[in-house]
């Protein structure tokens, strides 16, 4: 397995263990399936839970049963769950980072000890609904409301692109607060099986398809008063959860990059053209030196961001550099691997071309490429260019 | 009550690799717990956990400072603490046989008196097949060996067993505490270590033994066996393994059985 020079070596005892854990678990329980799952574009279910009784879900966080292990030790689980599937990090991500990282940070103690237990354990699904029809690379413009009837929060609007949204049980909901001066956003924990709430598949997706997306749409959809998150306030609530999923997705991004690699370094060996195999070319050579160089020089990002996430100096600015950065290397690099698999390359059998094209979703949620250079041309230059 | 699993950590060759004198060259080797032993730990962790009483499960190693991160899985697993034996002696062995395995695990079995001893019916790498049995004839034990089905509740005087035995034949027995059972694979589906285990682990002891702690002295892992060399065997052709569905492998075993003239066109 990929690790050039060497970072593996300096994980402690413990982190080693969670990778072997995580790299095992998707080598003998998923693998086998997940083509086909991608085909059917259905999430295999079994192991919502599954995951759970691992403590696949935010196991970073702190209590609530949360075994509160290292950013790094984090950072090595989604990286192992991405090199099977983005999919199968996306379930992970939303309900750690998205649902479980809010509640954990800004939700009241009752809030807590209702959810987090149970979405640890997988025995509950939650989505994040943030992205509307209209509004996602600019969610501060967001159309969906909350406004305040006696003890009850009432709730229009529509999310989109939502992430497990048909198979969740609480969606975290962000929208304005009509009934506080300022509108300011809230985030709002409805039960998907309140009166009002519908959860419709988005199908045919060309992307990511073993992961269940779909829309929140609410319609007059009443919520007791203390569903709403009472610590946060603004975009910064959103905000603050994207960039721990993120951070998982600068590391899963080198996952799925490694397990391109690896098909591809195997298939050179192994593939016999014109008298022995296509390794011994310098053009394939070339292709797997330049793969290995840029996995490996993302690998390094993704390890200077988890020491700075474990001391505390972590910025978001710092995320979205590893997001960015690390996203486009896996999205160039998926069609290489896919490239030097020939026709080989464009069956499900083979990983390249399933990533390739997961690729493309991760590329474009969690803030698209785009979006993140200008959060980085600001902090650069102090000019934001967003408008 | 108290249950000892004896596990090894194990050493998984590459496809590629080479010899060096007497072993293979420590960059082809990956270790791991030897498997047998993984569903030897989780009969152990399932004895323990549907027990109303307090089970401890104890796991013991004859192993280098380097297995500590094998036996930890087994403690992540559920397993409460582990004993870990390492002697210059053992080292300077070119192998380990049986009878000294089963001197230094007698001294465990001394020192803890479990009620019940799982060992895994081989260990991955020397295949020797024989150190359940062996210390169960030097402890005073009763043993069943090859063990695929274990009906037995923490207390209990009795382990009801179900043995493999040659030519596709079962035999169900039952055994008298205290009892040495070899674990066959299969017995169970061995868990995965779950991220709090991982972290639990980290706080669960490995006490580290040598010889002398246990009242041994170096010539007691002199066995009667040594290694002398070590070599590749010539094969003497080539096996070719069609992987895929029975359709697709019929298919490929037919070109092959065409090409070579066994059959006609
Ligand atoms: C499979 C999938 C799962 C998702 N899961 C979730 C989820 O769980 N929860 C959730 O809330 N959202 C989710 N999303 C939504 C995702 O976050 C949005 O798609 C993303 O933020 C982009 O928004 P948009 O699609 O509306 O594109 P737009 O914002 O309309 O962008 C279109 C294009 O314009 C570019 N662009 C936009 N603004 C600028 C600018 N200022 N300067 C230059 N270029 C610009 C973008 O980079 C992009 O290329 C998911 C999306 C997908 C595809």
């Amino acid at each position: 397995m990929l690790d050039y020079v060497g970072l593996e070596g300096d994980l402690d005892e413990e982190e080693r263990l969670i990778r072997d854990t995580a790299r095992r678990f998707v080598e003998e329980e998923v693998r086998d399936d997940i083509g086909q799952h991608w085909i059917d574009g259905t999430f295999p279910t079994d192991l919502v839970s599954e995951m759970g009784d691992l403590g696949f879900y935010a196991p970073n966080l702190e209590g609530y049963g949360s075994p509160n292990v290292s950013e790094t030790a984090y950072g090595l689980l989604m990286q192992e769950l991405e090199a099977c599937d983005s999919g199968l990090r996306s379930m992970a991500s939303v309900q750690g980072a998205l649902v479980m990282y809010p509640i954990h940070a800004f939700g009241s103690e009752e809030q807590k000890e209702r959810w987090l237990p149970d979405l640890g354990a997988g025995d509950a699904v939650g989505c994040f609904g943030l992205t509307e029809p209209e509004h996602g690379s600019n969610p501060s413009a967001m159309e969906t409301r909350a406004e305040k009837d006696g003890d009850e929060y009432v709730l229009n609007g529509s999310k989109t692109w939502i992430t497990n949204s048909p198979i969740a049980d609480v969606a975290v909901v962000w929208a304005k607060d009509r009934s506080t001066d300022g509108d300011p956003v809230r985030g709002f924990l409805v039960e998907t099986d309140r009166d009002g709430v519908t959860t419709n598949e988005i199908d045919e997706k060309l992307s990511l398809r073993a992961s269940v997306t779909g829309e929140v749409s609410l319609q007059d959809a009443r919520v007791p008063e203390d569903a709403v998150l009472p610590g946060v306030e603004g975009m910064k609530g959103p905000l603050s959860c994207l960039t721990q999923a993120r951070y998982g997705i600068a590391w899963g991004a080198v996952g799925a990059a490694r397990d391109c690699f690896e098909t591809a370094r195997q298939y050179a060996t192994d593939r016999e053209q014109f008298g022995g195999p296509i390794g011994r070319f310098q053009l394939q050579q070339q292709k797997l030196a330049e793969m290995a160089t840029q996995i490996t020089t993302a690998q390094l990002l993704a390890y200077r961001l988890a020491e700075l996430k474990e001391r505390g100096d972590l910025r978001p600015q710092h995320v979205s550099m590893a997001k960015r950065n690390n996203v486009r290397m896996a999205r160039e690099q998926a069609p290489v691997a896919r490239e030097m698999l020939g026709g080989n390359g464009i069956v499900a059998d083979h990983s390249p071309m399933r990533h390739m094209a997961n690729l493309e979703t991760v590329y474009t949620y969690e803030g698209t490429h785009d979006i993140h250079t200008l959060i980085l041309g600001e902090d650069l230059t102090g000019i934001a260019a967003f408008e | 009550m108290k249950v000892l699993v004896t596990v090894k950590e194990v050493a998984a060759v590459e496809d590629d690799f080479e010899i060096d004198g007497l072993s293979i060259d420590d960059r082809y080797l990956e270790y791991d717990l030897n498997e047998w032993d993984d569903y030897a730990v989780e009969a152990a962790v399932q004895i323990a956990e549907a027990a109303d009483e307090d089970v401890e499960v104890v796991a013991a190693t004859i192993g280098p400072e380097r297995s500590e991160e094998t036996i930890r899985m087994a403690l992540a697993k559920g397993a409460d603490r582990a004993v870990r034996v390492w002697d210059d002696a053992i080292a300077d062995q070119t192998l380990l046989d049986v009878n000294a395995k089963a001197s230094v695990f007698e001294q465990v079995v001394a020192e803890e008196e479990p009620d019940l001893v799982l060992t895994g019916v081989q260990a991955a790498d020397d295949a020797l097949g024989a150190t359940g049995v062996a210390l169960a004839n030097r402890v005073g034990y009763q043993w069943a060996a090859v063990v695929n089905d274990l009906d037995y509740a923490a207390g209990d005087d009795v382990a009801t067993v179900r043995r493999e035995l040659e030519g596709g034949v079962e035999e169900i027995t039952e055994v008298d505490l205290p009892a040495v059972l070899s674990i066959q694979t299969g017995i169970n589906e061995p868990r995965y270590a779950s991220l709090r285990g991982i972290r639990q682990a980290q706080q669960k002891e490995i006490a580290p033994h040598d010889l002398s702690d246990l009242g041994l002295d170096a010539e007691t892992v002199d066995g009667a066996l040594e290694l002398t060399d070590m070599y590749e065997p010539e094969s003497e052709s080539d096996a070719t393994i069609f992987e895929g569905g029975a359709e697709e492998t019929a298919t490929e075993l037919a070109n092959v059985l065409r090409d070579k003239g066994v059959v006609g066109e």
